[in-house]
């Protein structure tokens, strides 16, 4: 599926988006050039040699900053994201196969958990625990595991009733054997579809906490903090706020530029659309065929 | 019955035993006030390498049967015995055991739903060998070896099944029940989803494998296409079977009102079994 | 007994023998239907005239050109489809220049349609009869309340065995064969002239097809309908048609009357199909029976 995804432009230009926030992530906090923390005389300049964005209103490079905490916002979103997937789908797929009991609770309770308002969940965690990100990110996921729970137990329904399903059941198949030779492939995509979507809110998730101030402690740089900070000099300084702004929204726009390419290319439409690729290629190849002994 | 399973054994004096045993089955859905009777006291056995065509409308309890002798749906009463063994209070591993020694298989009308999207034609063929225990070297060996007695190229042995035609998806269908080797095949309505010459074709191999001496079980509404190729015809009606016989005998001279409709129904080319009238009469019996 | 479609030629031979032939209903001339999109002539020229009390058959596979062939006749031909020579004379009148108001009068009134898979043709939250009701309102300019007795009244002409039930119901209560009968209500509600069966009957039972095919024959000799049927399989034509078409990839290789198409066919296509309906037909278990 990873080929057919990168075949695609819209898939290759997600990738690549992401691929580069992530490579902020790890090796961010290393590539600062300065000191995120240190501060300045010289406030709010503007973008200079050695200020490639410009300083904040405290003089802080605002490149470093923004460098230092991608860290956590790339982090706080793969939390919710990675807790909403395992707390989700993993009962998703096993509601079809652990009997009615199993499945009525789970059920309500994937129906229970949609109905609470998960950001200001997270807000509560953060009061009851203390700051600190991670926390509040797992909660967060647990709040937003019932799509997970939705997703994967509708594919699996599908394939389990499936013509192809009875015929290996048939032929003697077990529900382990269905589950990895045919339920896998079909749960896959649409997980791998929600997945990039609930990365994207998660990170909108942490940007808005950090945005209120809630999570991270203020010396310490996050993406919504420092939209926070600067939002109070976008009449001097404009484009301050807009760095992490424009990162923010690249990274949420490349998650679900993702999520439409894997969609795109799995299920009826993606077979459809593969084929009609090779087609396409088969097509060139006929019309000109391949120079013989390399051009 | 008797007489014919006698005739068709090697040593008259041990009668071999028939593929399939059915005895007064009854299968209800639903409970008390909504109970639904789908098949009402049906017996039918099947001698090895024989063909029953059992023709069977709407309504009939023709796919319970089937599904029923499968083990995908629970009898409410009778008993069914397959290659010897009573599955009555089979649980699902005996089931698991009895289906991967490959005694019973079965066709599905659906060409393009019975076979996986995402698993190339090699390997939902390979699929019941392995699940048999078979490495996947030998079952590649003997998927590849199958291809010419269905009529298949070995070059859609790579392609995914929406690539293929429907005569085509149905022929792998016929395949990967038919590898295994089994005593028995069933087939619900196996043509009735496809044109002219690939129904045709598809009679035409299932003739063939006969050869191989697996028990057929062909269950469809289409009279003519059974007719091509049963010895003996069941005729299934509103869950109950009300005629049984030689193919000849029950479509040359049919008994029981609703066969005698059916014979009567089927469109022929150059001959009326029925006029209007008479088809009329048989239907105001039916319905009294 | 004598079969069905010796009654019907002995009656069709008294009718010509009586009266001057009648004009046609449905004459088509050397039709060619070419596919803009692609370029390419898909039917090569169909010809037939259809009289009032006869019915044409036209068989083949599918991809033939039998399907477009009838929704040229009903000007439904499918977006950059057209009818690229010949013509198609409805009642005397050409359709080539019609105006989508002459049509709109001229569909359910002179020339209707049932096709194969009933349920689709039919609103599934509505019920059945409040559609035919709207058929006859919309066609006949009836109230309300005279609809739904006329609507009734069909139900039962179609062999409904209760009427004022199935009006109530909804599609998805009914059978593929109710089905089929209640769209055929709605066709001739409005009394056409013609009637085209496309593979009204491929998806039913064998028992339901038999009753469907009854009930066309029944109104062809009760009304005067002419009937134009479209089948895959030779023997459904058969039984019905006094003449045949067999059309392969858009060609007619063969027509004829029913009877010398069968009895001596000359191409090699309608010896085929012929051979295997014996090979897989009930033909060679049926005590044959003197063909007169």
């Amino acid at each position: 599926m990873v080929r057919r995804v990168l075949a695609l432009p819209s898939g290759r230009i997600a990738v690549v988006i992401l691929v580069l926030i992530a490579f902020l992530a790890v090796l961010g906090p290393l590539l600062a050039p300065q000191n995120p923390l240190a501060t300045s005389a010289d406030t709010l300049a503007g973008t200079s040699g050695a200020h490639w964005l410009g300083t904040d209103y405290l003089g802080r490079d605002v490149l470093s900053r923004l460098l230092d905490g991608s860290r956590i916002s790339v982090l706080g979103s793969l939390e919710v994201a990675l807790t909403a997937l395992v707390v989700g789908a993993v009962p998703g797929i096993l509601s079809v196969y652990l009997g009615r009991t199993f499945e009525w609770i789970t059920l309500r309770l994937a129906d229970t958990l949609v109905a609470l308002p998960f950001l200001l969940f997270a807000v509560a965690v953060i009061a009851l625990l203390g700051n600190g990100i991670t926390q509040a990110m797992l909660v967060t996921g647990a709040l937003v595991s019932p799509l997970f729970y939705r997703v994967s137990r509708a594919a699996t329904l599908s394939v389990a009733r499936s013509l192809y399903v009875e015929a290996a059941v048939i032929a003697g198949a077990s529900v382990g054997w269905v589950v990895r030779r045919h339920v896998w492939l079909k749960v896959l995509p649409p997980i791998a579809v929600a997945l990039a979507q609930t990365i994207g809110v998660g990170f909108v998730i942490v940007s808005s906490l950090t945005f209120l101030g809630i999570g991270v402690q203020p010396p310490a740089p996050t993406w919504g903090g420092l939209l926070a900070s600067d939002l109070a000099y976008l009449s001097r300084r404009p484009w301050a706020p807009l760095a992490p702004a424009v990162l923010i929204m690249i990274t949420v726009w490349a998650c679900n530029l993702l999520a439409d390419a894997i969609r795109d290319v799995s299920g009826e439409a993606g077979r459809a659309l593969v084929n009609h690729r090779k087609a396409r290629a088969n097509r060139l190849d006929k019309a000109e065929p391949a120079p013989a002994g390399g051009a | 019955m008797s007489s014919e399973q006698t005739a068709l054994s090697i040593d008259p004096v041990v009668p071999v035993p028939p593929v399939l045993q059915v005895e007064n089955l009854e299968v209800h859905y639903g409970l008390r006030r909504r109970r639904r009777s789908a098949l009402n006291g049906v017996s039918l056995n099947v001698a090895p390498g024989e063909t029953v065509g059992i023709i069977g409308e709407t309504g009939s309890g023709k796919s319970t049967l089937a599904r029923a002798v499968l083990g995908l749906v629970r009898a409410s009463a009778g008993s069914i015995v397959v290659g010897g063994e009573d599955i009555g209070a089979y649980g699902p591993r005996q089931w698991r055991a009895l289906r991967r020694r490959g005694v019973i298989q079965y066709v599905f009308q659906d060409p393009l739903r019975s076979l996986d999207p995402d698993l190339t034609i090699e390997a939902s063929l390979a699929e019941p060998l392995i699940l048999q225990g078979v490495s996947r070297e030998e079952a590649a060996t003997r998927v590849r070896a199958f291809l010419s007695r269905v009529r298949l190229d070995e070059e859609l042995l790579d392609r995914l099944p929406g690539e293929l035609s429907g005569g085509q998806r149905q022929r792998v269908a016929v395949a990967r029940a038919l590898v295994t080797d089994p005593r028995l095949v069933i087939l619900d309505e196996p043509v009735s989803a496809l044109d002219s010459a690939n129904r045709v074709q598809i009679l035409q191999i299932l003739k063939e494998r006969r050869a191989d001496g697996v028990a057929l079980v062909f269950i469809s509404h289409d009279l003519g296409s059974v007719a091509g190729i049963a010895d003996r015809i069941a005729v299934l009606y509103r869950g109950e079977l009300v005629e049984v016989g030689a193919a000849r005998d029950v479509i040359g001279a049919p008994q029981h009102p609703y066969t005698r409709l059916l014979v009567g129904s089927a469109p022929t080319l150059h001959t009326a079994a029925a006029d209007r009238a008479e088809r009329a009469a048989l239907r105001a019996l039916l319905h009294a | 007994m004598t079969t069905l479609s010796e009654k019907l030629h002995v009656q069709a031979d008294e009718s010509t023998v009586s009266a001057d032939p009648p004009a046609p209903v449905l004459s088509v001339r050397d039709v060619r239907i070419s596919d803009q999109a692609g370029d390419r002539e898909i039917v090569h020229g169909v010809s037939f005239a259809l009289t009032p009390g006869r019915a044409v058959g036209i068989v083949g596979e599918s991809g033939s050109g039998k399907t477009l062939a009838c929704r040229a006749a009903l000007g439904i031909l499918p977006a950059h489809f057209e009818v690229t020579a010949g013509s198609i004379e409805i009642d005397g009148r050409d359709i080539a220049g019609l105006s989508s108001a002459e049509w709109t009068a001229l569909r359910g009134a002179t020339i209707s349609a049932v096709f194969q898979d009933p349920a689709s043709y039919l609103n599934p939250s509505i019920r059945v009869g409040a559609q035919v009701a709207e058929v006859i309102r919309v066609k006949k300019g009836v109230k309300r309340g005279e609809a739904r007795r006329q609507a009734i009244d069909l139900l039962r002409a179609v062999h409904l065995r209760d009427p004022e039930l199935v009006y109530g119901q909804y599609s998805f209560e009914l059978s593929g064969g109710m089905l089929q009968r209640v769209l055929i209500a709605a066709a001739i509600a409005a009394g056409p002239r013609i009637l085209i069966a496309d593979e009204a009957t491929t998806a039913l039972d064998v028992t339901v097809q038999a009753e469907i095919l009854d009930l066309l024959a029944d109104l062809r000799e009760e009304t005067g309908l002419a009937l134009v049927v479209v089948s895959h399989d030779l023997a459904v034509v058969a039984q019905l048609c006094d003449e045949v078409l067999v059309l392969r990839q858009g060609e007619v290789v063969e027509q004829g009357p029913t009877r010398q198409v069968l009895h001596d066919p000359q191409h090699e296509y309608t010896r085929l199909l012929i051979a295997e309906h014996e090979q897989y037909g009930l033909d060679r278990f049926l005590a044959p029976k003197e063909d007169a």
